[in-house]
C-alpha cells in the first residue's frame, strides 16, 4: 500500500555534524532561515540562502533524493503559485504575447519569487525533521517553551502531548495498513469508485483503526501511570542539553547569511 | 486448487535506507488437502509468505500460481484469489467494525456481490462452523464479546467466503488454554471437511498433532521442508535456528540420554504413551527374572 513514503517528518538517520547540533539551536536557527527568507526582497537574496541550503544538505549527508521527496505533496500548491502569480500579476514590461495573455516582466519574477520561497521554505524545514529525531526534536521545543511557564503555559505537556503523537503516527500507519490489509483480504476495495464509495470504504478500516488507538492510550496512560509519571515538576531528563562550538559556529554562520541577504536586497 | 510460488524475493521498501528484503527465493507448492504448518523464528518471513499466497503482497520477483494461472499478471481477476484463498490474521478480532455480528461475517459475501438470501445463508453457516450457533450473538455488537468470541466471529468473516485454502497467521496466540484448544479444534476440524490449511505457529506441539507438512523458515528462505516426522528428527537442528521441538521430542530424547531403548520418531502424546508402556512392561519383566 502507499502508506509507507510519507517522508516529512521521518527522520534520516546519519553522523553528520548537522545532526549533532542542539535541537534548540536548529529550532531558532530555521526560524532565523525563515526570517531571511522573507526578507529577500528580490530574486539575487536568494543566491546566499541556496548556496546555505547546498552546503547545510551536503554537511548533513542526507541524500538530494529525500529531500526532494518532500516537495512532492506540494507540487500541486506550487504549480498554482507559479501560474497564478504569472498570469495574475500585473505589471509594466510586456516579455511574451501568448495571444489570450501577455507575460510581463515583473509577473514572471514575482512568479519565480514565490515559488522559490516556498521551495526553501519546505527544504528547510524538512532539512531539521530529517536531521533531528522526533523526540530530541520536542525536547528541544519543550526546553525553549520552558520560560513561557510564568505565564502558566504547559510546556512540558504539550512537548509530551507532541511526542507521544509522533512516536504513535508510524505505529498506527502500521496498525492501519495491517486492517486495509485484512479487509482487502475480504475483498474489501479502497482504490476504485467514486469519492462516495470511497469514503464508505473507509468505514471499515476507520472504526478499527480508532478502537485501537483508544486502546492503546489506555495501555500507555496505566504504563505511565505503573511508573509514577505525574508531570514536568521536579522531572531530571536522561540527555541534558548543552551548547557547544559547533552550536556557536552554526549560530554566527546563520547571521552571516542574514546579512548576505540584506545586503544583496540593498544591492539592486 | 493448488498454489505454487516461484523463486519469491520480496523487498520492503527497496531503494530508501529502510530497504529490507524479507523472503528471498522461496519455492514452495501448497497441495490439496494439506495441512501445512509454517514455522520460524519471529522476522524470518512467515507472515511476509503467508500474505504472497492470496496475492495481497506482490513479489518483488519471482510469481505465485494459481491452478498454473500467474495471478499477478495483467487482466487476472484479484477477487478470485481473495474468494478461493482466505487469510486470517494475527489477531483478526482487531478487524472487526460492524454494529452486529452479523453484519460483519456479511462484509466478505457482499463484497463478493452476492445476493442477499446467499448472504444469510453464508452468515449462518460461517457461524455455525464457528461454534457460534445462538441466535442472540448474530444480532450482538462483535465489541461487547469475549476475545476468543470475537476471534471467532472474525474467522468466520473469512469463512464466509466459503474459500478452499485458509491461511491462518498464529490463529491460537494469546488465547487461554481452553479458548486456544478449541480454536485449534475448529482450525482441525475445517481441515477435515475437506478444506486445505496453512497455519503459521510457534507451538510445535501443535504442529506435531496437526499438520501434515512442516516447513521451516529462517532468514527469509525455507530451511526444511517434510512431514512433521522428518522435520522433528532433527531436535539439534531446530535449536540452532532458535525453535523448539514437541515436548513428547523432548521426553524421547532424555530417555535416550538415560540409556532406554526408546524409539526415535515419536512425537505426538499417542505414540509416547505407547513407547513408555512398551518400556514399563520390559522393565517390569526384567524385574520378574
Amino acid at each position: 500500500m502507499a502508506l509507507n513514503n510519507i517522508t516529512l517528518g521521518q527522520y534520516y538517520p546519519a553522523d553528520s555534524v548537522v545532526h549533532r547540533l542542539d535541537p534548540r539551536i536548529k529550532i531558532v536557527l530555521l526560524i532565523a532561515v525563515i526570517v531571511a527568507i522573507f526578507l529577500a526582497s528580490n530574486l539575487l537574496a536568494f543566491v546566499p540562502i541556496a548556496a546555505f541550503l547546498v552546503i547545510v544538505t551536503r554537511l548533513s549527508k542526507v541524500p538530494v533524493k529525500m529531500m526532494v521527496k518532500g516537495l512532492k505533496p506540494l507540487r500541486l500548491i506550487l504549480i498554482l503559485t507559479f501560474v497564478l502569480n504569472l498570469f495574475f500579476l500585473q505589471g509594466e514590461t510586456p516579455l511574451l504575447n501568448l495571444g489570450f495573455a501577455v507575460i510581463k516582466k515583473e509577473a514572471l519574477t514575482m512568479a519565480v519569487h514565490y515559488s522559490l520561497r516556498l521551495i526553501l521554505l519546505v527544504l528547510f524545514s524538512s532539512l531539521l525533521t530529517l536531521t533531528t529525531p522526533p523526540i530530541t526534536l520536542t525536547d528541544g521545543l519543550e526546553r525553549l517553551l520552558s520560560p513561557l511557564r510564568v505565564i502558566h503555559f504547559p510546556a512540558h505537556e504539550m512537548a509530551m502531548m507532541m511526542s507521544i503523537a509522533l512516536r504513535f503516527i508510524p505505529t498506527l500507519l502500521e496498525e492501519a495498513d495491517k486492517i486495509m490489509k485484512a479487509q482487502t483480504a475480504r475483498g474489501a476495495d479502497f482504490e476504485t469508485g467514486n469519492l462516495i464509495a470511497r469514503a464508505k470504504a473507509m468505514v471499515p478500516l476507520l472504526v478499527p483503526l480508532f478502537v485501537s488507538a483508544f486502546r492503546r492510550a489506555g495501555d500507555l496512560a496505566m504504563a505511565m501511570e505503573a511508573r509514577c509519571y505525574h508531570g514536568g515538576e521536579g522531572r531530571t531528563r536522561l540527555r541534558v542539553l548543552k551548547c557547544q562550538k559547533r552550536d556557536y559556529i552554526a549560530c554566527a554562520v546563520t547571521a552571516l547569511l542574514i546579512v548576505c541577504v540584506v545586503l544583496c536586497g540593498k544591492a539592486y | 486448487m493448488q498454489v505454487t510460488l516461484e523463486h519469491v524475493t520480496h523487498t520492503y521498501q527497496p531503494g530508501s535506507p529502510f530497504q529490507s528484503t524479507a523472503i528471498e527465493d522461496v519455492n514452495l507448492t501448497i497441495r490439496e488437502g494439506e495441512f501445512l504448518a509454517l514455522i520460524g523464528h519471529t522476522g524470518s518471513g512467515k507472515s511476509t509468505l503467508a500474505q504472497h499466497i492470496n496475492g495481497l503482497l506482490a513479489p518483488t520477483s519471482g510469481r505465485v500460481l494459481l491452478d498454473g494461472q500467474d495471478i499477478h499478471q495483467k487482466g487476472y481477476d484479484k477477487r478470485e484469489v481473495r474468494r478461493k484463498v482466505g487469510l486470517v490474521f494475527q489477531y483478526p478480532e482487531h478487524q472487526l467494525f460492524e454494529e452486529t455480528v452479523a453484519k460483519d461475517v456479511a462484509f466478505g459475501p457482499k463484497n463478493l456481490g452476492l445476493p442477499e438470501a446467499e448472504i444469510a445463508e453464508r452468515v449462518q453457516e460461517a457461524l455455525n462452523k464457528v461454534g457460534l450457533k445462538d441466535k442472540d450473538i448474530a444480532e450482538k455488537s462483535p465489541f461487547e464479546l469475549s476475545g476468543g468470541q470475537m476471534r471467532r466471529v472474525a474467522i468466520a468473516g473469512v469463512l464466509a467466503m466459503r474459500p478452499r485454502i485458509l491461511v491462518l497467521d498464529e490463529p491460537a496466540a494469546g488465547l487461554d488454554p481452553q479458548s486456544r484448544e478449541e480454536m485449534l479444534q475448529l482450525i482441525y476440524g475445517l481441515h477435515q471437511q475437506g478444506a486445505t490449511v496453512v497455519m503459521v505457529s510457534h507451538s510445535m506441539d501443535d504442529v506435531a498433532r496437526f499438520a501434515t507438512r512442516a516447513v521451516v523458515m529462517e532468514h527469509g528462505t525455507i530451511a526444511m521442508d517434510g512431514t512433521p516426522e522428518e522435520i522433528f528428527r532433527h531436535a539439534e537442528r531446530l535449536e540452532q535456528m532458535g525453535l523448539d521441538v514437541p515436548s513428547v521430542c523432548k521426553l524421547g530424547i532424555r530417555l535416550r540420554e538415560m540409556g532406554l531403548p526408546c524409539p526415535e520418531d515419536i512425537f505426538r502424546e499417542e505414540q509416547a504413551m505407547e513407547a513408555l508402556l512398551a518400556l514399563w512392561k520390559e522393565g517390569k519383566a526384567h524385574g520378574a527374572e
